[in-house]
């Protein structure tokens, strides 16, 4: 499969009468934006704002961020979503780099995620970095929390092809070439470089904690096998809505970091196989038969050396052990990444479960770390969220300067067990 | 079974047991449980941090006594994670209370993802417990 990803590198975004990219600014036209989007029958009101690199300006809570991308010669959009199901992971595709849209509207109360885009917060969100189109979106009367979840999401994919087709007939030279034979093929190529293959655990287990798979809902599934290509074409979706800090975003998802550094070492230092998407079971049976596929699969794709990510806290955990200890068990060697909720002052216990054979583990950082978010200009979003976030407790909120104070799992992307993030652990 | 805190898994399910009490109480009775012949069949925690805030918490349990020489270790199992959830949600909430503000909300999302769960069992029904069955010590 070749994916070429042609990247025009956007520094600004302003409202004007066209979709088009002038230089490096990105104009749009926001009421045609909204009359497209408001062709959706659940949609009731769509508003738009544009939230840049600096301002003190703060976005809560965030559903969802998505990279606006165009395909050249091709509709196939979010294949099997807002698209015909098709293959994804081949062509041509112009990307808005350096730009995002990002989705809010709460569904439950108690939803959260905040990305600062000045000052401490900033420092702790990779999207304070990305010029920010904000679409807030709400629903009409009558629907289910399904069917909200799921017109949000649309919504927001739709938003990013709308807005780029700005990028239609811009060339570039920024490219990015991703371009990989069979197994077989990359095998008989590099014989003497290690198999490595990477898992990645997506959340499933419901409303609010859902992944799709080109549109299919990974929530009873079994591990599958995917091409790094795919992913990074927008074959894997976010429908998780909970935890803001390491809750993969489509737009982690389309630049997933793991996959784009394991392509650039095949071929040079490691023979990449693939990725085998791993879905978190609820019950224990399905962690047990979850897991033992997992191995199995990397095994029958005849690994040496396994990465393994995680996606959220708590129950995962015990997914993440498992995968490790059944694949060092066969003598895989395993890395994992995850983050840890090691308290405020990073000592207790990481993870919520353990085993023996997890030796080598990557840190993605603390979600108990504490920041103190200053006190913002202009709140896109629901200024009364910020209440609401993870570690709100008594003497968190200053009433002096505005100030809150709260745990780094508040944060969007914060903690990133993908590694699109800025943390990571020092060990004393 | 289902052992719960929430009003509505208790209005809409028929086994359940309604725990009076907080979240970290419908942990400790499950711990009860799974120490006088229950085991887990769903993980006693969330998928997130966010749901660890939840003051509402609803987990299956099952009851097992079949010969012992192939249970010992799916109780052995679900002692040490029971176990472990309680240590771990009492250092995690910390002197936080749970997040009352949106307990209706926490009421629904704990409702659907538990039907999320019984909806997993019915898709895995037909799992084997067999001799080869081996689980993570």
């Amino acid at each position: 499969m070749r994916l070429e990803l042609r990247k025009i590198s956007i520094e600004g975004v302003e409202f004007g009468e066209r979709f088009e990219v002038r230089g490096k600014t990105l104009i749009i036209n926001k009421e045609e934006l909204i009359e497209e989007l408001k062709e959706n029958p659940n949609v009731k009101e769509v508003s738009i704002d544009i939230a840049l690199p600096g301002e003190k300006v703060r976005i809560i809570p965030v559903k969802d961020v998505i990279e606006p991308r165009f395909k050249l010669g091709s509709d196939s959009g979010f294949a099997g979503v807002t698209g015909e199901v098709t293959q994804l992971g081949e062509g041509i595709v112009n990307v808005l780099e350096g730009c995002a849209v990002v989705t809010i509207g709460d569904i439950v109360g108690f939803q959260e995620g905040v990305i600062d885009m000045w000052g401490e917060g900033a420092r702790w969100t990779p999207f304070s970095k990305t010029c920010n189109i904000v679409v807030d979106i709400s629903v009409v009367e009558g629907l289910n929390p399904h069917e909200h979840e799921e017109t949000c999401r649309l919504v927001g994919l739709r938003a990013s092809e709308i807005i780029a087709r700005a990028s239609k007939d811009v060339t570039t030279d920024k490219i990015e070439v991703f371009d990989m034979g069979t197994n077989n093929e990359e095998s008989k190529k590099y014989p003497d470089l290690p198999r490595v293959v990477y898992v990645e655990m997506l959340i499933s287990q419901g409303l609010l904690h859902a992944s799709y798979i080109y549109g299919v809902d990974s929530a009873h599934i079994l591990p599958t096998i995917i091409s790094p290509n795919e992913e990074l074409d927008g074959a894997v979706i976010s429908g998780n809505c909970v935890a803001a800090c390491d809750k993969i975003t489509t737009y982690q998802h389309q630049n997933n970091e793991v996959i784009k550094e394991l392509y650039k070492l095949h071929g040079k230092e490691i023979n990449f196989l693939g990725v085998v998407l791993v879905p978190e079971m609820t019950t224990l049976n399905g962690k047990y038969i979850s897991c033992d596929y997992t191995a199995k699969l990397c095994k029958m794709l005849d690994a040496q050396g396994v990465i393994v990510s995680e996606e959220g806290y708590g129950n995962p955990d015990t997914d993440l052990v498992m995968i490790c200890s059944r694949l060092e068990k066969q003598g895989i060697k395993t890395v994992l990444i995850t983050d840890e909720c090691s308290g405020w002052d990073g000592m207790s216990q990481p993870l919520t479960d353990t085993a023996k054979e997890a030796v080598a583990v990557i840190s993605t950082g603390n979600v108990s770390h504490v920041i103190s978010l200053e006190k913002a200009e202009k709140v896109l979003g629901d200024p009364e969220a910020i209440s609401n976030i993870a570690g709100g407790w008594t003497g968190a909120y200053n009433e002096e300067d505005g100030s809150m104070k709260c745990e780094l799992n508040a944060v969007i992307g914060a903690t990133s067990e993908i590694g699109t993030h800025n943390a990571t652990v020092k060990l004393h | 079974m289902v052992v719960t805190n929430n009003f509505l898994v208790k209005s809409n399910f028929e086994d359940t047991e309604f725990v009076e009490g907080d979240f970290l109480d419908v942990l400790n009775y499950v711990r009860e449980k799974v120490y006088s012949g229950y085991i887990l069949v769903s993980h006693p925690l969330g998928a997130s941090i966010r749901m660890l805030f939840s003051p509402v918490r609803s987990v299956i349990i099952e009851k097992y006594d079949i010969d012992l020489k192939k249970s010992e270790a799916l109780f052995d199992e679900s002692r040490r994670l029971i176990d472990e959830s309680i240590e771990r949600y009492v250092q995690i909430i910390g002197k936080r209370n749970p997040d009352t503000r949106n307990t209706r909300d926490y009421e629904k999302i704990d409702y659907i993802l538990l039907k999320s769960a019984i909806e997993e069992i019915d898709f895995i029904n037909n799992i084997k417990r067999g001799e080869t069955f081996e689980v993570r010590a």
